[in-house]
């Protein structure tokens, strides 16, 4: 199960986009404050597919800055941090991060090689299955029926258990030669110089592990007076509408897919459609009536409702800066 | 009187493969349906599955808060699966903060004695001056180089230099970390190591350090380098997953000057008269009797004589239009930013040579959604298109159908507009309804479809 991020979380601010690498943050911040993001990354099992995307998490500046607001996250100048946090490694630090690295890339070859052990057994355990009930099939045919027909059925299935075969011994030979090499150099690194130079392991027994966030080596967030902090980010007009909505419980999402500022969703978006498709719009601001109509027939014709919405000034009605939100429908009279 | 699409927006419609193509990128999909797939045991299967149901708002029962913290689970384990390289197949990148250089002399020759090399034997190495000579024809922009190349993806991707090495530009590079394909190191220069050993004082010291970048300090060094941002690397990416070949324009840079367009447009308004006796006809007939262009005075068609429809309609069409065939005007104001093509893509299909790459299948502007929120304007438009090469409707389908030569058009350019990591592609192209005659291809349609049937001979 997940486990809770430390508060603050650091947001990368990178070439003007805000970003999320820590998937601990990402859930967090989905489950407690609903902040969906829009993830950018490839997700390294399936790479060629555009439906599910992985790290990092894209935030839009509102959601940025409503994390901020809330005190649940800081804006962290990543190309600076990194350049500086990593020149001012020490070869201690170095030293310890590698170890770390290689010994969960040594977790990870032990993993994969228990699951192909398991496979080849499963593989195996198949083949005697198939064997021993072609062997009794054959054997019940024989008995049975007449001879010229047994001798077709006996091939058949040596036919059959003869194509299942090639598949073990491809599995068996890589995991048994791993463990091999895995038994023969930790038993050498065991018995070898204790000396701490040595860092990295004898090549071939872990996997090379490229880590989501850079949490080890560096900080988790830089200190609060460091230089790498930056401000909140600059949000666009339609922000309180954003928080508004945010705070009514909605989840919100970029909106122009459908033409909109924000898709408006009644929970999360994994498990709901969106409802409403928002605009944002300043008091008193000229709304063209062409705009509104396509806006409605568009949300009507997609079934969400078509959300307009500002924050009150001190002529308002309302107090000010509360924000009023008005959802239109196509009437279709 | 309602319209009929009216009566369908207000129907729920029964069957949902009956509308536009479901694009399932366009939504959250649930991630429990990708966690069906077991991509540990089996590598091979990599069918996308179907979309999961949806509710239509919450509800405060057990089963639903059930079912979307399962989901939630899900898309946790999902995107916590680690990015790992095996020791027989792992690619190592070595990031160059400096832009391509040479390897310095005493560069071990294979990765195992880099990784082996202890600081001591660091330490017994003089320090050299890297040698400034060039590394043959590698982009300057290229930040990253991989010394034991061996990928698919290397067919359409990354530069190869003298040693060797093939050297990756900072989106190549990042998308390539991301899918998993490749593992980049720190070099030395950037970890300290020159702070902590006085004979490293090499700023240009770009060898392997052993210590591998992760995907958000890959992310910090190369997302905002040589010119790429993240809405261009949305962009790269997306396409890259679907299986494209994309590679930089030369509009990629704000001062680069975009060569594509520049090309004889060779087509000259030949056949407006025919060839032979009857061209020599209708031309002494136009001498004789000149069209008008003075249309104040009688009827637009003109007095005198009218030998054929096509002549009425030639001199009624009195609205100038603009023919992308001709040549571009002497002013032709280059491109701005950001509506320039930045990329050009392949689709899969296309045989792609990184030393000769053909003529690109698409060019696309990449647009940001937040940065420019209106229609661009027609001047845009225009040297935006006309950076493009003029691509005419002339496959042997479009020949004979009308409205696909419009769709065509002479010139096509893609807009990819990218709002806060979600991008959209249009495609814009520049119609020419001048150059479809309609009463030309009515009398062509009357000629095949409405042929009077032959008299029957005999007497």
């Amino acid at each position: 199960m997940e486990s809770d991020p430390p508060l603050p979380v650091p947001i990368s601010y990178i070439a003007g986009s805000y970003f999320l690498f820590s998937i601990d943050a990402v859930t967090y911040l989905r489950r407690e404050h609903h902040i969906c993001g829009v993830l950018t990354g490839t997700l390294p099992q399936i790479p060629q597919q555009n439906v599910f995307l992985g790290l990092p998490l894209k935030l839009m500046p509102e959601e940025a800055r409503l994390l901020v607001d809330n005190g649940v996250a800081c804006i962290v100048d990543e190309v600076k941090a990194q350049r500086e946090g990593m020149r001012a490694l020490r070869e201690a630090d170095r030293q310890k991060y590698r170890r770390e690295l290689e010994s969960q890339g040594a977790h990870a070859m032990r993993l994969q090689t228990n699951r192909k052990e398991q496979q080849r057994e499963e593989a195996l355990k198949r083949v005697e299955a198939k064997k021993t009930a072609a062997k009794k099939k054959a054997a019940a045919a024989a008995a049975a029926a007449a001879a010229a027909a047994a001798v077709g059925e006996g091939e058949d299935n040596s036919a059959a258990t003869g194509s299942d075969e090639p598949a073990a011994p491809d599995t068996a030979p890589a995991p048994a030669e791993d463990t091999l090499m895995a038994a023969t150099t930790t038993s050498i690194t065991s018995t070898s110089t204790p000396t701490t130079t040595t860092t990295t392991a004898p090549y071939g027994t872990t996997m090379g592990i490229t880590p989501a966030t850079s949490h080890p080596p560096l900080p988790y967030t830089p200190s609060p007076s460091s230089s790498t902090v930056l401000p909140p980010p600059t949000v666009p007009p339609s922000y309180p509408l954003f928080a508004h909505l945010h705070a009514e419980g909605y989840y919100l999402s970029p909106g122009l897919r459908f033409g909109c500022q924000y898709l408006a969703y009644p929970g999360d978006p994994l498990r709901f459609h969106s409802h409403f498709l928002v605009v944002g719009a300043d008091w008193d601001e000229e709304l063209d009536l062409m705009a509104v109509v396509a806006g409605g027939r568009l949300g009507t014709g997609v079934k969400k409702g078509f959300l307009i919405g500002g924050a009150a000034d001190e002529s308002g009605l309302g107090d000010a800066g509360s924000v009023r939100t008005f959802s239109v429908e196509w009437a279709g009279m | 009187m309602a319209d009929t699409d009216e009566a369908a927006i207000h129907m729920p419609s029964q069957d949902g493969s009956a509308h536009i193509e479901v694009d399932l990128s366009d939504e959250t999909q649930d991630f429990r349906m990708l966690s069906n797939i077991s991509f540990l045991t089996d590598g091979t299967q990599a069918s996308i599955p179907k979309r999961g149901e949806k509710d239509f708002e919450p509800n405060p029962t057990l089963y639903q808060a059930d079912i979307l913290s399962a989901s939630r689970q899900a898309m946790h384990n999902a995107l916590s699966y680690p990015r790992i390289h095996h020791p027989k197949n792992q690619m190592i990148g070595v990031y160059a903060p400096n832009g391509p250089a040479p390897p310095s002399q005493h560069t071990p020759s294979n990765l195992e004695s880099i990784a082996e090399g202890s600081p001591q034997t660091y330490a017994e190495v003089p320090s050299t001056t890297t040698t400034t000579t060039t590394v043959g024809n590698v982009h300057p922009d290229a930040c990253v180089y991989v010394a034991n190349p061996k990928s698919n993806l290397f067919k359409t991707i990354g530069q190869a230099d003298r040693w060797n090495r093939i050297w990756l530009l900072p989106e190549e590079a990042l998308f390539m970390l991301e899918r998993g394909s490749l593992n980049i190191h720190w070099p030395r220069s950037e970890v300290g190591y020159d702070e902590d050993e006085e004979d490293e004082g090499d700023e240009n010291n770009t060898e392997d350090s052993g210590i591998p970048m992760s995907l958000q300090a890959a992310y910090a060094a190369f997302a905002s380098r040589g010119g790429l941002n993240s809405e261009r690397f949305s962009v790269y990416t997306g396409l890259r997953r679907l299986g494209y070949t994309i590679t930089r324009a030369p509009g990629w840079n704000d001062d680069g000057e975009d060569a594509a367009g520049i090309e004889d447009s060779g087509s000259e308004e030949s056949g407006k008269h025919g060839a032979g006796l009857a061209g020599i006809y209708s031309r002494f007939m136009e001498w004789l009797c000149p069209p008008s262009t003075n249309t104040a005075l009688g009827p637009v068609a003109g007095v005198g004589f009218h030998r054929s429809y096509d002549d009425i309609y030639s001199k009624l069409s009195i609205i100038p239009w603009y023919d992308p065939t001709a040549a571009p005007q002497a002013a032709r104001s280059p491109a701005q930013a950001p509506y320039r093509v930045v990329f050009h893509v392949y689709k899969p299909s296309t045989p792609f040579k990184k030393s000769a790459p053909p003529p690109p299948d698409f060019r696309i502007a990449v647009v940001e959604a937040r940065a420019h929120t209106s229609v661009p304007t027609l001047s845009q438009l225009g040297a935006l298109l006309e950076s493009t090469p003029l691509d005419p409707p002339t496959s042997e389908k479009m020949s004979r159908q009308l409205y696909m030569r419009l769709r065509h058009g002479y010139r096509n350019v893609i807009l990819a507009v990218v709002d806060e990591g979600v991008v959209s592609y249009l495609r814009i192209s520049e119609a020419a309804f001048g150059k479809e005659k309609l009463y030309k291809q009515k009398a062509l349609a009357n000629k095949t479809q409405y042929r009077p049937k032959p008299k029957p001979k005999g007497r």
